[in-house]
């Protein structure tokens, strides 16, 4: 995407794809919803058309529990870009699900300096529209 | 198949000024580089039949590689843009190898010009690289185009014990290199203290931990062994190329420590009958003091999670084990974007040919060059020598 097509100081938001929509669909609604594939057993983020594995298609769509931990982090103090920059320090966080796979997102309602590897979080979603909420995590 | 020996170096070129140049387009900053290039091989412009190119950030080009030809007034039979991010500047060469062994071209010129300092304004320069993570699952939580490389560098804090001092000890070397190298857009000491002490960024990394941001153009021509013989310069030979795309996102990192410059390096020191101790002079991609780290473990210089304190020893400088960014690398010389790190493979192939004057590696015979970039999602590498090599 051209930065010149965009404004800059809006913070971008998703454009759910016909692989994705179920999954925003999923956060609307407050759930994270993983895809388990019912032949290889692979459970992948995110939504794909087939197993990322093993290429079925008999997949089956089921709520994870929302719990995870820190698998790494980093505080951003430097915003990428003007529509972030009243948000800094803000902890961006790569969680490892209790279900296996890993997701990115950032903290909400956390103070940066309470997170650290393994730290137990869990998942919540932040509505920006009627469209759109947006998967957070806070601390568990 | 390899492209060993099957292809050479012939010229190499930078804009007339690299760092803060104000008032030059990137396709201009670019045609400066092509020209000196050209001059550095002694050819005519016409002699080129290839042109290969990358993304520009600050200007929207769909066809780059076509807009310097026509800019440049010459119509190549061969025309590519190769966008890997930051590792691009191996792939290319790797590609152009290949291309010319394959009979695709005979004269390949790759360049690329970037006015990320001054044609941008910082927000906007940082916007722009954060926009090459995904728009879905990355973009929307705020996460910088540091982010991936600081995730990484962290958990090798927190696996292996690496220390601030390690990373700091990155910066302060190719400093060092940068205070040797004419034209480099940094031009004052630093020390540990001043690494450790300047403005967080994105944690652990702080500014001094960072690439800089640059403007600049680079160009280099490939062309046969039996026509570089011909040319003003004596030929680098490409000895061997290896890439590895291991994920797009960094959530499906397998291990955030590891990266694909295991494979990368592997396929290009095959392909060359080398090993890691045979290399004179490196170009290591050193967008984040801590990617390095990461790098010349995974290059096999040393162990997994050893990386740290091999850095401490003073292995990356004159009189280690592998003399580093000799020009003093994205986080001293400049980071012009998506062609950053072809200044590094300039810089070495110079060093090949013993051009370096004062930051000259004595008897530099076999170079190793090493871009990465997207997050660690791009990973390539080139083996190039000199004739003794071969």
């Amino acid at each position: 995407m051209s930065s010149s097509a965009i404004d800059p100081f809006a913070k971008p938001l998703p454009s759910p794809d016909p692989d994705s929509q179920p999954l925003w669909d999923g956060f609307r609604e407050g759930k994270l919803l993983l895809q388990h594939c019912a032949d290889c057993g692979n459970v992948q983020y995110y939504h794909e058309f087939f197993c990322r594995n093993c290429q079925s298609e008999n997949l089956e769509e089921r709520e994870a529990s929302g719990r995870g931990k820190v698998h790494s982090f980093s505080v951003v103090y430097r915003a990428p870009g003007p529509a972030f920059k009243g948000d800094t320090p803000y902890a961006v966080v790569l969680v490892e699900l209790e279900e296996g796979p890993r997701m990115i997102s950032s903290m909400i309602d956390t103070d940066p300096n309470d997170i650290d590897f393994e730290t137990d979080v869990v998942f919540t979603t932040e509505k920006i529209n009627d469209d759109i909420s947006l998967p957070r995590f806070r601390l568990a | 198949m390899s492209i060993r020996g099957k292809a050479a170096i012939a010229g190499v070129g930078l804009s007339n000024k690299v760092g803060r140049v104000p008032g030059v387009s990137p396709l201009a900053l670019s045609a400066q580089a092509c020209m000196a290039a050209i001059e550095d091989a002694g050819i005519d412009k016409t002699e080129i039949d290839g042109v290969m190119s990358t993304h520009c950030f600050s200007a929207d080009f769909h066809r780059y590689s076509i807009a310097i030809s026509e800019y440049l007034g010459i119509q190549p039979t061969f025309s590519t843009n190769i966008q890997v991010s930051g590792g691009t500047s191996a792939a290319a060469l790797n590609q152009a190898a290949a291309a010319i062994n394959a009979g695709l071209a005979e004269v390949i010129l790759f360049t690329i010009g970037d006015s990320m300092l001054t044609g941008m304004t910082p927000d906007m320069a940082l916007r722009a690289m954060s926009e090459s993570r995904d728009q879905q699952y990355e973009m929307p939580f705020g996460i910088p185009a540091s982010n991936t490389f600081a995730m990484t560098c962290a958990r090798h804090m927190h696996v292996y014990g690496t220390t601030r001092a390690q990373l700091s000890e990155v910066a302060v070397t190719f400093r060092n290199h940068a205070l040797n190298t004419p034209g480099a857009q940094m031009t004052e000491p630093i020390t540990h203290d001043d690494v450790a002490n300047s403005k967080l960024v994105s944690t652990p990394y702080r500014k001094l931990d960072c690439a800089l941001i640059s403007d600049g153009g680079v160009a280099w021509i490939m062309t046969t062994p039996e026509r570089a013989k011909s040319m003003r310069k004596k030929p680098i030979y490409i000895l061997g190329g290896g890439e590895c795309y291991t994920q797009e996102h960094i959530f499906l990192m397998e291990d955030l420590t590891v990266t694909g410059g295991v494979t990368s390096s592997r396929l290009a020191y095959d392909m060359a009958g080398v090993k890691p101790s045979d290399f004179d002079v490196a170009g290591i991609y050193d967008c984040f003091t801590g990617t390095v780290v990461l790098c010349v473990e995974d290059l096999g210089f040393c162990k997994k999670g050893e990386g740290g304190p091999f850095i401490a020893d003073g292995n990356l400088t004159y009189g280690g084990a592998i003399p580093t960014n000799t020009h003093g690398g994205l986080l001293s010389f400049a980071h012009i974007g998506n062609g950053g790190s072809t200044l590094h493979f300039i810089e070495v192939v110079r060093q090949l040919r013993g051009e370096c004057g004062d930051r000259q590696v004595a008897g530099a015979e076999l170079g190793l060059f090493h871009s990465l970039g997207g997050g660690l999602s791009s990973i390539a590498t080139t083996v190039i020598g000199t004739e003794a090599t071969l």
